[in-house]
């Protein structure tokens, strides 16, 4: 399978999880911090709304590190497309265009609704994919296993339901 | 903790480089995360029991070690445990299959120049926000720790 942007191959898995636990280590050796990414809409949030849950200390306190490090993935994008050849917008979504084909209304409504779920369910839960998947499996902590356990099956569920069911 | 201009630095490179391996790998991309869940392709797969293979023996021996590059004492709060784990684990599978990203993603398909994944992170602020904002209404419904503690930072 290619990639949407380039419509190129992947780097190989292995390459790519051992520069993400790569990733992980330095973060925890060099900067003293357990990597996880979901916090930090929280962080983004805490920006705008002023509410006790956004202005407890251990979230604010976490602004010097999490906004910087949301901000380089914005940019680890935005480098992936111009290496790529050049940076330009695209509404491309492979197999929701060739099998669900909503227009571009329809996708954003599709996205802002997933989204909804993605903020408040990875705030449940406490933790997404880095630090429940990654960072928590690694340090063998139940509460993350668990997660991670029941975010999979409600994915393999989800996406299952949507195109072998539905569609 | 203080925060120097260096190590903001540091940290923006940091998640400049995962935001490209995030890119390129396929674990930013709709299709490979639909192959995933469709148990068709093994590569998200891979990329995650790498990860995990490769930072827990790291791990174990950085907490042996006990100390960080600049000598301080290695410290991280280990994830509290609670019914969000498990409800809050299945919204987000949902979001994650729905969109074809998970929070990383997100940033990397609008960096990427995606103009739909702005809508996914529209959403995900709004999501995030609500939960805020609601915290002491779950608080009870989901037995999470107290406000301070929170859900569990990451």
């Amino acid at each position: 399978m290619h990639l949407i942007l380039t419509d190129a191959a992947p780097i190989h898995w292995a390459i790519g999880g051992a520069a993400i636990g790569a990733i992980t280590l330095a973060l925890l050796y060099i900067g003293n911090r357990r990597l996880g990414v979901s916090t930090g809409f929280e962080n983004i949030c805490a920006l705008v709304v002023h509410t006790p849950y956004f202005t407890r200390q251990s979230l604010v306190s976490s602004h010097s590190w999490r906004l910087p490090l949301l901000t380089g993935l914005f940019l680890g994008g935005v480098l992936s497309a111009l290496l790529a050849g050049g940076w330009e917008t695209t509404w491309a979504l492979g197999m929701f265009d060739a099998e669900i084909g909503w227009g571009n209304g329809g996708k954003l409504l599709w996205m802002f609704g997933g989204g909804l779920l993605i903020g408040f369910g990875t705030r449940l839960a406490g933790g997404c994919t880095s630090g429940h998947g990654i960072f928590g499996m690694s340090n063998l902590e139940l509460p993350s296993i668990i997660s991670t356990g029941c975010f999979m099956a409600a994915g393999i569920v989800t996406t299952n339901l949507i195109y072998r069911v539905i569609l | 903790m203080k925060t120097s201009p260096l190590m903001m630095l540091f940290y923006l490179g940091l998640g400049t480089v995962f935001g490209l391996v995030l890119s390129r790998s396929g674990a930013a991309d709709y299709n490979f995360i639909q192959g995933m869940f469709l148990l068709e392709e093994f590569q998200l797969y891979g990329i995650i029991g790498t990860a995990v293979a490769v930072t827990a023996p790291g791990l174990y021996l950085l907490k042996r070690y006990g100390k960080t590059a600049t000598g301080e004492k290695l410290q991280f709060e280990r994830k509290p445990g609670h019914r969000g784990n498990i409800y809050g684990g299945f919204l987000f599978g949902i979001g994650w299959a729905i969109t074809g990203m998970c929070p990383g993603p997100i940033l990397v398909n609008i960096g990427e120049g995606k103009l739909y994944a702005i809508a996914a992170l529209a959403g995900t602020l709004v999501g995030a926000g609500s939960f805020g904002a609601l915290y002491p209404k779950l608080q009870g419904i989901f037995k999470l720790p107290s406000l301070q503690v929170g859900t569990g930072e990451g």
